[in-house]
């Protein structure tokens, strides 16, 4: 076990390495064919030279390589690692603010919206495909499977704008014109969008938007598997124990279907960090994803390379801890 | 089954209300004057010395206040903190502050506090943006030297002096400014937030005051400036001037105007200085009166690079120019939103003259014979149209071009794939082969700001490489003149000199459209300020 640990952890170094490598390149060729970035600040107006220079340095585009297009830059590249590594150092943006404070500001906005994307789909797929899976062929059964193929189809980024325009803005003025309900329901949880004074409140909607994918894969996986568990020799011999209904379902059948959705939902943060980039910036939660999204559109090398970084690590070590679960979950696997 | 299944569900439930109650927060602070909410995008910075984008200067101007303000509706500079700006030569100016008032944190708006914000500003290696606002005080070139190959941002040479030799403290409320050159539009210029005072206390910590203000407007920062959520102002005590109308600001900052817009229908905002353009039309049918439009300042020109051979005979630029139908491009392309251009300086603006530009009007035959009598334009040669990439101006660049091609034969290629950091080193460089379009926006509501940096001879923004002495002679005598209006008549002459030389052809001027909310009883757009939200006032 420990020495699985050590060899999956030293298979960190050449990925983690080689995504910078990659991102590095990536944005340097971006600079080395489309022009200086802080040039593009000042538009219209061309700045004087010594200010144009003394700010281009400050920000961290002043080596000479950014101007030699192709050339992949080793030695900024070696600046970037060992900044990063020795020094916690993740550079600044064109605002000269440190990407290290940049995350730091936008992830807990992140967190919120993935523990509540996580639970909501937890919860509801869950429930939705035991609901399912017990009566299969049933009316019960039908509306999960159609109603989780409307869900998967739709592109999250359509949902969610249909999800802000009818429910947050259509909907929504007509619930905030019922004086009888909470403030924190009319214009926190019916927000359009992330609003500072209900911070949790505003993050419901768009947490359920950014889990609805998952959700409708959760809820056919705990179908499928609670359908195939129903049928288990271990499920038929529990009953003929005279087990009643609620400890069959509740104890054996449903804690052995879970094995295969926990792993799935263990994946899922990695690809709902991904779909964060869409959710946050449709309904504009100052989180991880809308940051890497704005810096990517002005090509700040310096918070793209930091944020994608820090997340290749986050997504690894979760790949990791479910591969180590697994051996938790299911005792006949062995780490050696 | 069903049992556990119901408990799933109600637990579910109660920790979502428990989790929702948890969330709310602050209510409204219902403090006189009430709390204007407006819709902002992330401000560069707050430092006034180094913010010169939109968003960041609608924060700054509640935040910090110059010597003289600009009349909401007319845009005439008026006094603020100074009680008098003069001068006898137009080039030595003396600028007498009023008494009374201070910065948030106690510090006098004296004297020094302008001297020491301008000097900060204008040495290069303190990197403020708005140093080059700072070009026409005399010593520039000592804290902010040139380029001496002029080959661009390679290698500038150390400044030699970190203060500005032509600002000089009389007394505590008097100081002199001595200008390079002479300049009549001087206590015009010094409206901008970039020549706003700052406390010592600021410049200490440049970057504690970036986060957390302290400024010596009408309204002070709440807290601390909120990246990427919000910024909340809050009426400032130690303001002594007219006070601002709302009680408090709420900039709410947003990544996308789109779903700003959807926060504006819920009712989340209550003023939006922009509209997403693809929403314009709906938020005219649904807000009508409350949707406020105003011509503004920004030009759309396209420009003829006169160091290439092709452009060098000024016939040529006329026929071009004249065979282009601005109206119809605006209508097909802009909806309407767009103006077109019959002059070089904004109509907004004083001294501005409606169809200043004779070859701005679209007459075939008149261009046909211009080319004629130039030796027509050489057979085969492509007309190359530039324009930077993804900013939507292909559309218009090509109707351009379709339209010089059928009124003149000549075929034309656009070339519109370059990113806009590119796109202006290309421009920087002078390595254009052909009409480019570029924009040019005011500093300062006085005309001269549409006529020196860009076609003074050797201005930085010059990118057409004009260069005409009558016009620079005009210029010169126009800053030099003893009062604006006799400025004006000079610098009208020197725009009927651009008129007959068409360096660049105007195109179009943009407009400016916000909507606000029924909340709203008075809102008001400063001409030169744009949306003004200490003046605007809540129901």
């Amino acid at each position: 076990m420990g020495r699985y640990v050590i060899r999956r952890l030293l298979q960190f170094i050449p990925t983690v390495l080689g995504t910078m490598f990659l991102l590095h390149y990536m944005t340097s060729l971006a600079i080395q064919f489309s022009g200086n970035p802080v040039r593009a600040i000042f538009g219209d107006r061309t700045p004087p030279p010594a200010l144009l220079q003394s700010i281009t340095e400050r920000l961290g585009y002043g080596d000479p390589c950014l101007e030699q297009k192709g050339n992949p830059c080793f030695g900024l590249f070696f600046d970037r690692v060992s900044g990063v590594f020795l020094h916690f150092d993740f550079g600044i943006d064109l605002r000269e603010q440190e990407v290290t404070e940049l995350v730091a500001n936008a992830i807990p906005h992140t967190l919120k919206l993935l523990v509540i994307a996580i639970v909501f789909e937890a919860v509801v797929g869950i429930a939705a495909g035991v609901w399912a899976g017990l009566r299969g062929g049933s009316f019960a059964d039908n509306l999960v499977k159609i109603s989780t193929v409307f869900v998967i189809s739709v592109p999250i980024f359509v949902l969610g704008v249909v999800v802000r325009e009818f429910v947050g803005v259509k909907f929504g003025n007509i619930v905030r014109e019922q004086e009888w309900l909470p403030d924190v329901v009319a214009y926190g949880f019916f927000s359009p969008g992330f609003k500072p004074d209900y911070p949790f409140a505003s993050l419901l909607i768009p947490g359920m938007v950014l889990g609805s994918v998952a959700l409708a894969t959760t809820a056919r996986l705990t179908r499928t598997s609670m359908m195939e568990n129903i049928r288990a020799d271990f499920v038929r011999t529990a009953r003929a124990k005279g087990l009643a209904n609620k400890r069959v379902i509740g104890v054996h059948t449903l804690r052995n279907s879970l094995i295969p959705v926990i792993t799935y939902l263990g994946v899922d943060i990695g690809s709902a960090m991904a779909g964060a980039v869409v959710t946050e910036t449709i309904f504009n939660v100052p989180g991880i994803g809308r940051l890497v999204t704005a810096a990517a559109r002005e090509g700040e090398s310096s918070v793209v390379i930091g944020v994608v970084t820090m997340l290749v690590l986050v997504v690894l070590l979760a790949n990791l801890l479910v591969d180590l679960l697994y051996a938790v979950l299911d005792p006949r696997i062995r780490y050696e | 089954m069903r049992g556990k299944f119901l408990k799933v569900a109600v637990a579910a439930t109660a920790t979502a209300m428990l989790a929702t109650a948890c969330g709310s927060g602050s209510s409204d602070a219902g403090d006189a004057g009430g709390t204007l909410r407006v819709y902002a995008s992330e401000p560069a910075y707050l430092l006034p010395s180094n913010g010169n984008d939109q968003p960041s200067l609608f924060v700054i101007r509640q935040l910090y206040r110059g010597l003289v303000k600009y009349n909401a509706e007319t845009g005439d500079p008026e006094m603020d903190l100074a009680e008098s700006i003069e001068s006898d030569d137009q080039k030595l100016w003396t600028i007498k502050l009023k008494d009374g008032y201070t910065f948030d944190n106690g510090e006098p708006v004296d004297a020094d506090a302008f001297i020491r914000s301008w000097n900060f500003a204008a040495y290069a290696p303190n990197a403020q943006n708005n140093g080059s606002f700072m070009k026409r005080i005399a010593g520039i070139d000592a804290v902010q030297p040139e380029d001496p190959d002029g080959e661009g941002p390679k290698e500038a040479p150390e400044p030699t002096a970190e203060t500005l030799s032509g600002l000089k403290k009389v007394d505590d409320l008097t100081f002199t400014v001595e200008l390079g050159e002479p300049f009549t539009g001087f206590p015009i210029v010094v409206g901008y937030p970039g020549f706003s005072p700052m406390a010592q206390a600021c410049l200490d910590d440049t970057d504690a005051c970036n986060e957390t203000p302290i400024g010596n407007g009408p309204y002070k920062i709440d807290g601390s400036w909120k990246r990427d959520v919000e910024i909340n102002l809050v009426k400032s005590d130690s303001w002594n001037g007219e006070p601002g109308k709302p009680g408090a600001i709420n900039y709410r900052i947003f990544a996308d105007e789109n779903s700003a817009y959807s926060a504006f229908q819920a009712g989340e905002l209550d003023v939006m200085y922009t509209i997403p353009a693809a929403r314009f039309d709906e938020a005219k049918a649904s807000y009508g009166d409350r949707l406020y439009e105003q011509a503004s300042g920004s030009l759309n020109y396209v420009g003829l690079p006169l160091y290439d051979e092709a452009f060098k005979d000024k016939r040529i630029r006329q026929a071009i120019s004249m065979a282009i139908d601005r109206e119809s491009i605006a209508e097909a392309v802009f909806d309407g939103r767009w103006t077109p251009a019959t002059g070089f300086v904004a109509p907004t603006f004083q001294g501005a003259r409606e169809g200043a530009c004779t070859y701005c009007k679209k007459d075939v035959e008149a261009a046909k014979k211009l080319l004629e009598e130039a030796g027509g334009w050489p057979e085969g040669k492509k007309l190359t149209l530039w324009a930077n990439a993804g900013a939507g101006h292909d559309a218009w660049l090509q109707a351009v071009g379709d339209q010089v091609k059928s009124a003149l034969g000549i075929d034309y290629e656009l070339k519109v794939n370059l990113q806009f950091a590119e796109y202006l080193d290309k421009a920087d460089q002078r390595e254009f082969d052909g009409p480019f379009r570029l924009g040019w926006g005011p500093d300062y509501p006085y005309l001269e700001t549409y006529l020196t940096p860009v076609y003074g001879t050797g201005a930085k923004s010059n990118n057409t490489t004009f260069s005409n002495a009558e016009f620079d002679d005009l210029l010169k005598q126009g800053d030099s003149a003893p009062n604006t209006e006799a400025a004006i008549s000079f610098y009208q002459q020197a725009e009927d000199v651009l008129a007959e030389e068409m360096p660049v052809i105007p195109m179009f001027w943009r407009k400016e459209a916000a909507i606000y909310s029924e909340n709203v009883d008075n809102f008001v757009w400063n001409k030169v300020a744009d949306a003004d939200y200490g003046a605007t006032s809540l129901k």
